[in-house]
Protein backbone atom coordinates (compact mmCIF):
# COMPACT_ATOMS: atom_id res chain seq x y z
CA UNK A 1 0.00 0.00 0.00
CA UNK A 2 2.24 2.15 -1.14
CA UNK A 3 0.39 4.91 -3.15
CA UNK A 4 -2.96 3.28 -3.15
CA UNK A 5 -5.88 4.60 -0.72
CA UNK A 6 -6.56 1.33 -0.40
CA UNK A 7 -5.82 -2.19 0.50
CA UNK A 8 -6.03 -4.79 -1.88
CA UNK A 9 -7.99 -7.82 -1.37
CA UNK A 10 -6.44 -11.15 -0.13
CA UNK A 11 -5.49 -12.96 -3.35
CA UNK A 12 -5.67 -16.57 -3.17
CA UNK A 13 -6.03 -19.29 -6.33
CA UNK A 14 -8.35 -21.54 -4.42
CA UNK A 15 -11.99 -21.04 -5.42
CA UNK A 16 -14.48 -21.92 -3.16
CA UNK A 17 -15.35 -25.00 -4.69
CA UNK A 18 -11.49 -25.75 -4.46
CA UNK A 19 -11.59 -24.77 -1.45
CA UNK A 20 -13.87 -27.29 0.09
CA UNK A 21 -12.86 -30.39 -2.07
CA UNK A 22 -9.80 -29.76 -0.79
CA UNK A 23 -10.82 -29.38 2.54
CA UNK A 24 -12.70 -32.71 2.25
CA UNK A 25 -9.73 -34.36 0.88
CA UNK A 26 -7.24 -32.77 3.93
CA UNK A 27 -9.95 -34.40 6.43
CA UNK A 28 -9.49 -37.35 5.19
CA UNK A 29 -5.83 -37.57 4.91
CA UNK A 30 -6.00 -36.20 8.43
CA UNK A 31 -8.35 -39.17 9.63
CA UNK A 32 -6.11 -41.94 7.73
CA UNK A 33 -2.70 -39.95 9.34
CA UNK A 34 -4.82 -40.12 12.78
CA UNK A 35 -5.42 -43.99 12.28
CA UNK A 36 -1.96 -44.55 11.42
CA UNK A 37 -0.63 -42.90 14.17
CA UNK A 38 -3.12 -44.21 16.71
CA UNK A 39 -2.46 -47.94 15.23
CA UNK A 40 1.20 -47.04 15.11
CA UNK A 41 0.99 -45.64 19.01
CA UNK A 42 -0.92 -48.38 20.02
CA UNK A 43 1.82 -51.02 18.17
CA UNK A 44 4.73 -49.04 20.78
CA UNK A 45 2.10 -49.84 23.47
CA UNK A 46 1.89 -53.14 22.75
CA UNK A 47 5.49 -53.56 22.34
CA UNK A 48 6.37 -51.62 25.11
CA UNK A 49 3.87 -53.55 27.50
CA UNK A 50 5.03 -56.90 26.03
CA UNK A 51 8.58 -55.91 27.06
CA UNK A 52 7.22 -54.70 30.90
CA UNK A 53 5.40 -58.24 31.17
CA UNK A 54 8.50 -60.00 29.89
CA UNK A 55 10.63 -57.89 32.44
CA UNK A 56 8.10 -58.46 34.92
CA UNK A 57 8.19 -62.30 34.12
CA UNK A 58 12.06 -62.13 34.61
CA UNK A 59 11.54 -60.49 37.63
CA UNK A 60 8.75 -62.97 38.96
CA UNK A 61 10.63 -66.06 38.02
CA UNK A 62 13.74 -64.49 39.93
CA UNK A 63 11.53 -63.64 42.61
CA UNK A 64 9.90 -67.52 42.27
CA UNK A 65 13.40 -68.79 42.56
CA UNK A 66 14.43 -66.91 45.49
CA UNK A 67 10.40 -68.11 47.54
CA UNK A 68 11.76 -71.78 46.49
CA UNK A 69 15.20 -71.22 48.41
CA UNK A 70 13.76 -69.44 51.00
CA UNK A 71 10.90 -72.40 51.12
CA UNK A 72 13.91 -74.96 50.70
CA UNK A 73 15.73 -73.00 53.21
CA UNK A 74 12.96 -72.63 55.86
CA UNK A 75 12.26 -76.60 54.89
CA UNK A 76 15.56 -77.69 56.16
CA UNK A 77 15.22 -75.33 59.29
CA UNK A 78 12.06 -77.02 59.66
CA UNK A 79 13.58 -80.23 59.98
CA UNK A 80 16.40 -79.31 61.94
CA UNK A 81 13.43 -78.03 64.55
CA UNK A 82 11.78 -81.10 64.55
CA UNK A 83 15.00 -82.95 65.16
CA UNK A 84 15.78 -80.86 67.90
CA UNK A 85 12.27 -80.65 69.22
CA UNK A 86 12.41 -84.61 69.14
CA UNK A 87 16.17 -84.39 70.95
CA UNK A 88 14.67 -82.27 73.19
CA UNK A 89 11.66 -84.64 73.97
CA UNK A 90 14.42 -87.32 74.23
CA UNK A 91 16.13 -85.61 76.61
CA UNK A 92 13.38 -84.76 78.39
CA UNK A 93 12.35 -87.43 78.56
CA UNK A 94 15.95 -88.88 79.55
CA UNK A 95 16.51 -86.39 81.97
CA UNK A 96 12.38 -86.95 83.59
CA UNK A 97 13.60 -91.06 83.58
CA UNK A 98 16.76 -89.98 85.21
CA UNK A 99 15.21 -88.23 87.64
CA UNK A 100 12.53 -91.01 87.93
CA UNK A 101 15.34 -93.35 88.74
CA UNK A 102 16.46 -91.43 91.77
CA UNK A 103 15.00 -92.59 95.21
CA UNK A 104 13.51 -90.37 97.18
CA UNK A 105 15.76 -90.86 99.85
CA UNK A 106 19.14 -89.68 97.65
CA UNK A 107 19.54 -85.78 97.13
CA UNK A 108 20.47 -84.90 93.70
CA UNK A 109 22.53 -81.60 93.88
CA UNK A 110 24.39 -81.99 90.03
CA UNK A 111 23.71 -83.60 87.04
CA UNK A 112 26.17 -82.88 84.05
CA UNK A 113 24.89 -84.86 80.76
CA UNK A 114 27.29 -85.55 78.23
CA UNK A 115 27.37 -87.07 75.03
CA UNK A 116 27.23 -90.10 75.90
CA UNK A 117 27.57 -89.82 79.67
CA UNK A 118 26.06 -88.63 82.45
CA UNK A 119 27.79 -87.22 85.66
CA UNK A 120 25.64 -87.15 88.97
CA UNK A 121 26.44 -85.42 92.11
CA UNK A 122 24.37 -85.81 95.13
CA UNK A 123 24.06 -86.63 98.84
CA UNK A 124 22.99 -90.33 100.32
CA UNK A 125 22.52 -91.03 103.64
CA UNK A 126 24.87 -94.30 103.27
CA UNK A 127 26.66 -96.09 100.47
CA UNK A 128 24.09 -99.00 100.37
CA UNK A 129 21.11 -97.23 99.73
CA UNK A 130 22.89 -95.26 96.51
CA UNK A 131 24.48 -98.89 95.38
CA UNK A 132 20.63 -100.68 95.91
CA UNK A 133 18.63 -97.61 94.84
CA UNK A 134 20.51 -95.87 91.92
CA UNK A 135 23.94 -97.81 90.83
CA UNK A 136 21.50 -100.92 90.15
CA UNK A 137 19.78 -98.91 87.73
CA UNK A 138 22.50 -96.74 85.78
CA UNK A 139 24.70 -100.23 85.63
CA UNK A 140 21.38 -101.74 83.26
CA UNK A 141 21.54 -98.24 81.57
CA UNK A 142 25.49 -97.41 81.34
CA UNK A 143 28.33 -99.93 80.90
CA UNK A 144 30.73 -97.64 82.57
CA UNK A 145 29.89 -96.71 86.14
CA UNK A 146 32.52 -94.89 88.43
CA UNK A 147 31.02 -93.90 91.93
CA UNK A 148 33.35 -91.81 94.63
CA UNK A 149 32.45 -90.95 97.74
CA UNK A 150 33.13 -88.45 100.33
CA UNK A 151 31.52 -87.96 103.77
CA UNK A 152 29.87 -84.62 104.86
CA UNK A 153 29.35 -83.53 108.47
CA UNK A 154 26.10 -85.20 109.29
CA UNK A 155 27.41 -88.57 108.83
CA UNK A 156 25.93 -88.81 104.99
CA UNK A 157 27.95 -89.28 101.84
CA UNK A 158 28.36 -87.04 99.05
CA UNK A 159 29.07 -88.44 95.78
CA UNK A 160 29.90 -88.51 91.88
CA UNK A 161 29.00 -91.08 89.79
CA UNK A 162 30.34 -91.25 86.52
CA UNK A 163 28.58 -93.09 83.89
CA UNK A 164 30.11 -93.81 80.38
CA UNK A 165 27.94 -95.55 77.28
CA UNK A 166 30.37 -97.87 75.84
CA UNK A 167 29.13 -97.18 72.11
CA UNK A 168 30.57 -100.44 69.95
CA UNK A 169 28.94 -102.38 73.10
CA UNK A 170 25.62 -100.58 72.89
CA UNK A 171 25.39 -100.78 68.63
CA UNK A 172 26.19 -104.28 69.07
CA UNK A 173 23.58 -104.41 71.82
CA UNK A 174 21.21 -102.32 69.84
CA UNK A 175 21.91 -104.79 66.97
CA UNK A 176 21.34 -107.55 68.59
CA UNK A 177 18.24 -106.52 70.08
CA UNK A 178 17.14 -105.67 66.55
CA UNK A 179 17.58 -109.66 65.28
CA UNK B 1 6.09 -19.05 0.84
CA UNK B 2 3.39 -20.88 -0.87
CA UNK B 3 1.61 -17.46 -2.00
CA UNK B 4 4.82 -16.70 -3.45
CA UNK B 5 4.90 -20.01 -5.62
CA UNK B 6 1.29 -19.63 -6.77
CA UNK B 7 1.52 -15.94 -7.55
CA UNK B 8 4.30 -16.87 -9.90
CA UNK B 9 2.66 -19.30 -10.98
CA UNK B 10 -0.36 -17.60 -12.37
CA UNK B 11 -0.75 -14.34 -14.28
CA UNK B 12 -1.55 -11.14 -13.16
CA UNK B 13 -4.19 -9.40 -14.09
CA UNK B 14 -4.35 -5.75 -14.44
CA UNK B 15 -7.83 -4.51 -14.89
CA UNK B 16 -7.61 -0.29 -14.82
CA UNK B 17 -10.76 1.52 -14.68
CA UNK B 18 -10.78 5.54 -15.41
CA UNK B 19 -14.71 7.24 -15.03
CA UNK B 20 -14.83 9.95 -17.27
CA UNK B 21 -17.96 12.67 -17.37
CA UNK B 22 -20.15 10.77 -19.94
CA UNK B 23 -18.00 7.22 -20.60
CA UNK B 24 -15.32 4.82 -18.72
CA UNK B 25 -12.22 3.29 -19.77
CA UNK B 26 -11.40 0.23 -19.22
CA UNK B 27 -7.56 -0.79 -19.97
CA UNK B 28 -6.85 -4.27 -18.96
CA UNK B 29 -3.06 -5.39 -18.88
CA UNK B 30 -2.12 -9.33 -18.54
CA UNK B 31 1.23 -10.11 -16.72
CA UNK B 32 3.28 -13.35 -16.99
CA UNK B 33 6.55 -13.77 -14.84
CA UNK B 34 8.67 -12.70 -18.22
CA UNK B 35 7.23 -9.45 -18.71
CA UNK B 36 3.22 -8.39 -20.72
CA UNK B 37 1.87 -10.85 -22.55
CA UNK B 38 -1.12 -8.97 -23.94
CA UNK B 39 -3.12 -5.37 -23.55
CA UNK B 40 -6.61 -4.19 -24.21
CA UNK B 41 -8.58 -1.25 -24.25
CA UNK B 42 -12.17 -0.44 -24.23
CA UNK B 43 -14.44 2.74 -23.45
CA UNK B 44 -17.86 2.04 -22.57
CA UNK B 45 -20.51 4.94 -23.09
CA UNK B 46 -21.62 4.45 -19.77
CA UNK B 47 -20.59 5.82 -16.11
CA UNK B 48 -22.20 2.59 -14.38
CA UNK B 49 -20.78 -0.87 -13.82
CA UNK B 50 -23.26 -1.87 -16.50
CA UNK B 51 -23.26 -6.17 -17.44
CA UNK B 52 -21.19 -5.21 -20.61
CA UNK B 53 -18.00 -3.73 -18.97
CA UNK B 54 -18.54 -6.38 -15.95
CA UNK B 55 -18.54 -9.15 -18.52
CA UNK B 56 -15.49 -7.32 -20.23
CA UNK B 57 -13.90 -7.17 -16.87
CA UNK B 58 -14.78 -10.62 -15.89
CA UNK B 59 -13.40 -12.42 -19.02
CA UNK B 60 -10.48 -11.45 -18.10
CA UNK B 61 -10.23 -12.03 -14.39
CA UNK B 62 -11.61 -15.46 -15.16
CA UNK B 63 -8.19 -16.19 -16.02
CA UNK B 64 -5.95 -16.17 -13.00
CA UNK B 65 -6.74 -15.42 -9.29
CA UNK B 66 -3.99 -12.96 -9.10
CA UNK B 67 -6.27 -9.75 -10.63
CA UNK B 68 -5.78 -6.46 -9.21
CA UNK B 69 -8.36 -4.20 -10.03
CA UNK B 70 -7.45 0.30 -10.09
CA UNK B 71 -9.81 2.92 -9.39
CA UNK B 72 -8.74 6.68 -10.50
CA UNK B 73 -9.88 8.86 -7.84
CA UNK B 74 -12.06 11.50 -9.74
CA UNK B 75 -13.48 12.50 -6.79
CA UNK B 76 -13.93 16.39 -6.40
CA UNK B 77 -13.25 16.45 -2.78
CA UNK B 78 -9.93 15.11 -3.22
CA UNK B 79 -6.15 17.51 -3.63
CA UNK B 80 -2.52 17.72 -2.08
CA UNK B 81 -1.23 19.76 0.10
CA UNK B 82 2.79 20.69 0.53
CA UNK B 83 3.44 18.81 3.50
CA UNK B 84 3.63 15.49 5.19
CA UNK B 85 3.95 16.92 8.65
CA UNK B 86 0.51 16.16 10.65
CA UNK B 87 0.90 19.66 12.60
CA UNK B 88 0.82 21.77 9.77
CA UNK B 89 -1.78 19.85 7.84
CA UNK B 90 -4.46 21.44 9.69
CA UNK B 91 -3.16 24.88 8.80
CA UNK B 92 -4.28 23.55 4.60
CA UNK B 93 -7.40 21.69 4.77
CA UNK B 94 -9.07 19.84 7.32
CA UNK B 95 -8.79 16.08 6.65
CA UNK B 96 -10.47 14.56 9.84
CA UNK B 97 -12.94 12.65 7.45
CA UNK B 98 -10.03 12.00 4.79
CA UNK B 99 -7.97 9.34 3.25
CA UNK B 100 -4.73 10.57 3.37
CA UNK B 101 -1.33 9.47 2.15
CA UNK B 102 2.41 11.14 2.31
CA UNK B 103 4.36 10.99 -0.91
CA UNK B 104 8.03 10.39 -0.47
CA UNK B 105 7.81 12.27 2.98
CA UNK B 106 7.19 15.34 1.03
CA UNK B 107 3.85 16.11 0.74
CA UNK B 108 0.21 14.71 1.09
CA UNK B 109 -2.17 13.47 -1.41
CA UNK B 110 -5.86 12.95 -0.02
CA UNK B 111 -9.74 12.06 -0.78
CA UNK B 112 -12.69 12.35 1.54
CA UNK B 113 -13.65 8.93 3.41
CA UNK B 114 -17.07 8.50 1.62
CA UNK B 115 -15.86 9.06 -1.70
CA UNK B 116 -13.84 6.11 -1.00
CA UNK B 117 -16.32 4.07 0.01
CA UNK B 118 -18.77 5.20 -2.66
CA UNK B 119 -15.99 4.04 -5.26
CA UNK B 120 -15.97 0.81 -3.45
CA UNK B 121 -19.54 0.54 -3.58
CA UNK B 122 -20.17 1.53 -7.01
CA UNK B 123 -17.30 -1.26 -8.29
CA UNK B 124 -18.82 -3.90 -5.60
CA UNK B 125 -19.99 -6.34 -8.05
CA UNK B 126 -16.10 -6.64 -9.46
CA UNK B 127 -13.95 -5.02 -6.20
CA UNK B 128 -11.42 -2.56 -6.00
CA UNK B 129 -7.96 -3.12 -5.25
CA UNK B 130 -6.57 0.23 -5.53
CA UNK B 131 -7.62 3.90 -5.76
CA UNK B 132 -5.09 6.18 -7.07
CA UNK B 133 -5.04 10.06 -6.87
CA UNK B 134 -4.83 11.97 -10.43
CA UNK B 135 -1.84 13.92 -8.58
CA UNK B 136 0.18 10.70 -8.26
CA UNK B 137 -0.27 10.38 -12.07
CA UNK B 138 0.30 13.88 -12.68
CA UNK B 139 3.92 13.54 -10.74
CA UNK B 140 4.72 9.82 -12.41
CA UNK B 141 4.07 10.97 -15.70
CA UNK B 142 5.98 14.35 -15.73
CA UNK B 143 9.06 12.69 -13.55
CA UNK B 144 11.16 14.46 -15.61
CA UNK B 145 10.12 17.90 -15.35
CA UNK B 146 9.19 17.90 -11.44
CA UNK B 147 12.32 17.64 -10.38
CA UNK B 148 13.44 20.77 -12.11
CA UNK B 149 12.61 24.49 -11.72
CA UNK B 150 8.87 25.97 -10.96
CA UNK B 151 6.09 24.70 -13.49
CA UNK B 152 2.81 24.47 -13.42
CA UNK B 153 1.64 20.64 -13.65
CA UNK B 154 -1.86 20.23 -15.16
CA UNK B 155 -3.47 16.91 -15.86
CA UNK B 156 -6.61 16.82 -18.17
CA UNK B 157 -8.92 14.23 -18.33
CA UNK B 158 -12.50 13.82 -19.67
CA UNK B 159 -14.52 16.35 -17.29
CA UNK B 160 -11.60 17.03 -14.91
CA UNK B 161 -8.30 18.79 -14.45
CA UNK B 162 -5.90 18.64 -12.04
CA UNK B 163 -3.52 21.00 -11.51
CA UNK B 164 -0.31 21.43 -9.40
CA UNK B 165 2.94 23.74 -9.30
CA UNK B 166 6.48 21.70 -7.99
CA UNK B 167 9.36 23.43 -7.46
CA UNK B 168 12.81 20.86 -8.20
CA UNK B 169 10.45 18.04 -6.76
CA UNK B 170 8.60 19.90 -3.81
CA UNK B 171 4.80 20.58 -4.26
CA UNK B 172 4.28 24.23 -4.10
CA UNK B 173 0.29 23.70 -4.75
CA UNK B 174 -2.16 21.37 -5.63
CA UNK B 175 -5.87 21.54 -6.89
CA UNK B 176 -8.58 19.04 -8.28
CA UNK B 177 -11.54 20.64 -10.08
CA UNK B 178 -14.52 19.04 -11.74
CA UNK B 179 -15.34 20.89 -14.70
CA UNK B 180 -19.03 20.32 -14.76
CA UNK B 181 -18.94 21.55 -10.84
CA UNK B 182 -17.53 24.52 -12.30
CA UNK B 183 -19.54 27.33 -13.24
CA UNK B 184 -20.91 28.81 -16.24
CA UNK B 185 -17.42 29.90 -18.57
CA UNK B 186 -18.30 33.15 -19.36
CA UNK B 187 -19.39 33.95 -15.81
CA UNK B 188 -16.45 32.79 -14.94
CA UNK B 189 -14.06 34.76 -17.27
CA UNK B 190 -15.76 38.27 -16.33
CA UNK B 191 -14.91 37.26 -12.13
CA UNK B 192 -11.72 35.35 -11.08
CA UNK B 193 -10.39 35.89 -14.93
CA UNK B 194 -10.28 39.55 -14.46
CA UNK B 195 -8.94 39.43 -11.16
CA UNK B 196 -5.86 37.91 -11.79
CA UNK B 197 -5.16 39.97 -15.36
CA UNK B 198 -5.98 43.13 -14.12
CA UNK B 199 -5.15 42.89 -10.35
CA UNK B 200 -2.44 40.84 -9.91
CA UNK B 201 -0.79 40.29 -13.67
CA UNK B 202 0.33 43.86 -15.11
CA UNK B 203 2.37 42.15 -17.59
CA UNK B 204 -1.63 41.90 -19.23
CA UNK B 205 -2.03 45.42 -18.91
CA UNK B 206 -0.81 47.02 -22.43
CA UNK B 207 -0.82 50.12 -23.83
CA UNK B 208 -4.00 51.19 -25.06
CA UNK B 209 -2.95 53.64 -28.16
CA UNK B 210 -6.48 55.21 -28.07
CA UNK B 211 -6.45 56.66 -24.65
CA UNK B 212 -3.42 58.47 -25.70
CA UNK B 213 -4.31 62.17 -25.62
CA UNK B 214 -2.75 63.59 -28.91
CA UNK B 215 -3.55 66.83 -28.09
CA UNK B 216 -2.48 67.25 -24.79
CA UNK B 217 0.98 68.00 -23.51
CA UNK B 218 3.89 66.54 -24.82
CA UNK B 219 5.25 65.59 -21.88
CA UNK B 220 2.10 63.47 -21.03
CA UNK B 221 2.54 62.13 -24.18
CA UNK B 222 5.84 60.85 -23.32
CA UNK B 223 4.89 59.51 -20.28
CA UNK B 224 2.51 57.70 -21.99
CA UNK B 225 5.22 56.29 -24.40
CA UNK B 226 7.52 55.20 -21.60
CA UNK B 227 5.53 51.96 -21.28
CA UNK B 228 7.03 50.71 -25.22
CA UNK B 229 10.40 50.81 -23.64
CA UNK B 230 9.23 49.01 -20.41
CA UNK B 231 8.01 46.22 -23.47
CA UNK B 232 11.37 46.88 -24.63
CA UNK B 233 13.07 45.99 -21.61
CA UNK B 234 11.15 43.36 -21.31
CA UNK B 235 12.13 41.68 -24.15
CA UNK B 236 15.95 41.81 -22.45
CA UNK B 237 14.69 39.74 -19.98
CA UNK B 238 16.95 36.55 -19.97
CA UNK B 239 14.68 35.11 -17.76
CA UNK B 240 12.10 34.59 -20.16
CA UNK B 241 14.10 33.48 -23.26
CA UNK B 242 16.04 30.90 -20.87
CA UNK B 243 13.17 29.30 -19.59
CA UNK B 244 11.84 27.57 -22.51
CA UNK B 245 11.90 24.51 -22.97
CA UNK B 246 13.71 23.22 -25.66
CA UNK B 247 13.13 19.64 -25.46
CA UNK B 248 10.01 19.58 -25.04
CA UNK B 249 9.28 21.63 -27.68
CA UNK B 250 10.79 19.90 -30.55
CA UNK B 251 8.43 16.95 -29.09
CA UNK B 252 5.78 18.58 -29.00
CA UNK B 253 6.17 20.12 -32.61
CA UNK B 254 5.96 16.42 -33.49
CA UNK B 255 2.92 15.86 -31.68
CA UNK B 256 1.39 19.11 -33.21
CA UNK B 257 1.21 17.72 -36.88
CA UNK B 258 -0.54 14.93 -35.97
CA UNK B 259 -2.27 16.96 -33.82
CA UNK B 260 -3.78 19.53 -36.01
CA UNK B 261 -4.65 16.46 -38.73
CA UNK B 262 -7.05 15.25 -35.52
CA UNK B 263 -8.57 17.93 -34.27
CA UNK B 264 -12.22 17.94 -34.21
CA UNK B 265 -13.55 21.90 -33.66
CA UNK B 266 -16.71 21.03 -32.54
CA UNK B 267 -17.53 21.57 -28.52
CA UNK B 268 -14.18 21.17 -27.99
CA UNK B 269 -13.70 25.56 -27.86
CA UNK B 270 -16.14 25.71 -24.68
CA UNK B 271 -14.34 22.89 -22.82
CA UNK B 272 -11.06 24.17 -23.97
CA UNK B 273 -12.06 27.77 -23.00
CA UNK B 274 -13.69 26.20 -19.21
CA UNK B 275 -10.29 24.51 -19.03
CA UNK B 276 -8.30 27.66 -19.32
CA UNK B 277 -10.37 29.79 -16.76
CA UNK B 278 -10.13 26.62 -14.29
CA UNK B 279 -6.32 26.76 -14.76
CA UNK B 280 -6.62 30.53 -14.83
CA UNK B 281 -8.46 30.27 -11.32
CA UNK B 282 -5.94 27.84 -10.10
CA UNK B 283 -3.00 29.87 -10.92
CA UNK B 284 -4.96 32.74 -9.37
CA UNK B 285 -5.45 31.06 -5.91
CA UNK B 286 -2.04 30.03 -6.07
CA UNK B 287 -0.84 33.57 -6.55
CA UNK B 288 -3.34 34.96 -3.80
CA UNK B 289 -3.38 32.78 -0.90
CA UNK B 290 -1.09 33.32 1.66
CA UNK B 291 -0.64 29.96 2.96
CA UNK B 292 1.44 28.70 -0.04
CA UNK B 293 4.63 29.70 -0.81
CA UNK B 294 4.49 32.16 -3.98
CA UNK B 295 6.29 31.72 -7.05
CA UNK B 296 6.61 33.38 -10.44
CA UNK B 297 5.43 30.88 -13.05
CA UNK B 298 7.01 31.08 -16.46
CA UNK B 299 6.06 27.20 -17.66
CA UNK B 300 2.76 25.32 -17.95
CA UNK B 301 3.22 21.09 -18.65
CA UNK B 302 -0.16 19.90 -19.71
CA UNK B 303 -0.92 16.47 -19.84
CA UNK B 304 -3.66 15.89 -22.44
CA UNK B 305 -6.09 13.16 -21.98
CA UNK B 306 -8.45 14.30 -23.48
CA UNK B 307 -7.25 15.93 -26.90
CA UNK B 308 -7.19 19.71 -26.42
CA UNK B 309 -7.56 21.89 -28.99
CA UNK B 310 -4.40 24.35 -30.19
CA UNK B 311 -7.07 27.05 -28.33
CA UNK B 312 -5.96 26.20 -25.01
CA UNK B 313 -2.12 26.41 -25.82
CA UNK B 314 -3.36 30.10 -27.44
CA UNK B 315 -5.45 30.99 -24.47
CA UNK B 316 -2.59 30.40 -21.84
CA UNK B 317 0.11 31.71 -24.30
CA UNK B 318 -1.66 34.64 -25.32
CA UNK B 319 -3.30 35.37 -22.25
CA UNK B 320 -1.61 34.37 -19.39
CA UNK B 321 2.18 34.63 -21.14
CA UNK B 322 3.20 31.19 -20.00
CA UNK B 323 5.17 28.51 -21.84
CA UNK B 324 2.67 25.98 -22.61
CA UNK B 325 4.00 22.46 -23.38
CA UNK B 326 1.30 19.77 -24.08
CA UNK B 327 2.27 16.04 -23.98
CA UNK B 328 -0.28 13.18 -25.18
CA UNK B 329 -1.10 11.04 -21.66
CA UNK B 330 -2.95 7.79 -22.02
CA UNK B 331 -4.41 8.20 -18.46
CA UNK B 332 -5.36 4.44 -18.10
CA UNK B 333 -2.15 3.21 -19.13
CA UNK B 334 -0.37 5.58 -16.80
CA UNK B 335 -2.89 4.03 -14.14
CA UNK B 336 -1.71 0.46 -14.94
CA UNK B 337 1.83 1.78 -14.24
CA UNK B 338 0.66 2.96 -10.49
CA UNK B 339 -0.65 -0.72 -10.20
CA UNK B 340 2.40 -2.20 -11.44
CA UNK B 341 4.92 0.19 -8.92
CA UNK B 342 2.25 -0.43 -6.04
CA UNK B 343 2.54 -4.55 -7.37
CA UNK B 344 6.28 -3.96 -7.85
CA UNK B 345 6.10 -5.90 -11.17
Amino acid sequence: MKYSYIKPRKKTPFSTDLQLVLTFFMITIIMLFGTYAFLLFKDYRFVKNRQELEQSKVALAHNIKKMEDEIAYIKKQKAVANEIYTQNMVLKDSIANLFDLVPERITLSRADLLKNGLILYGITPNKDVYNFMLQAPLRSIFQETYTSFYPVQNGWLRFVSTNYINEDEAQTKDDSNED
Amino acid sequence: MFAKIFEALYIKVLVNIVRQSTSTLVYIELHSKKGMIEHLHNEFDTTVLDEAMREFITTYTKESPYYYISVLDSSSEQGAIPTCSKNKINYYTDLSDAEYKCFDGKWTYYTSKSDIYEIEEHYKAIGVDFIFSPFLIMHNFFQDKITKSVAIYALVQDGYISISVFNEGELLYAEHLDMQASTDPDEMMLTDGLDVSEEDLDLESGIDLENIDVEGDENAILDDLSDIEDLDALEDIDEFSDAKDVEEELLENEEEILKEAEEQEDGSFNEDYQRFSLIQTAISHFYKDARYESQFLENIYIADCVGVSRDLKKYLEEEMFLNVYIRKADIEAELCELAKQELGI
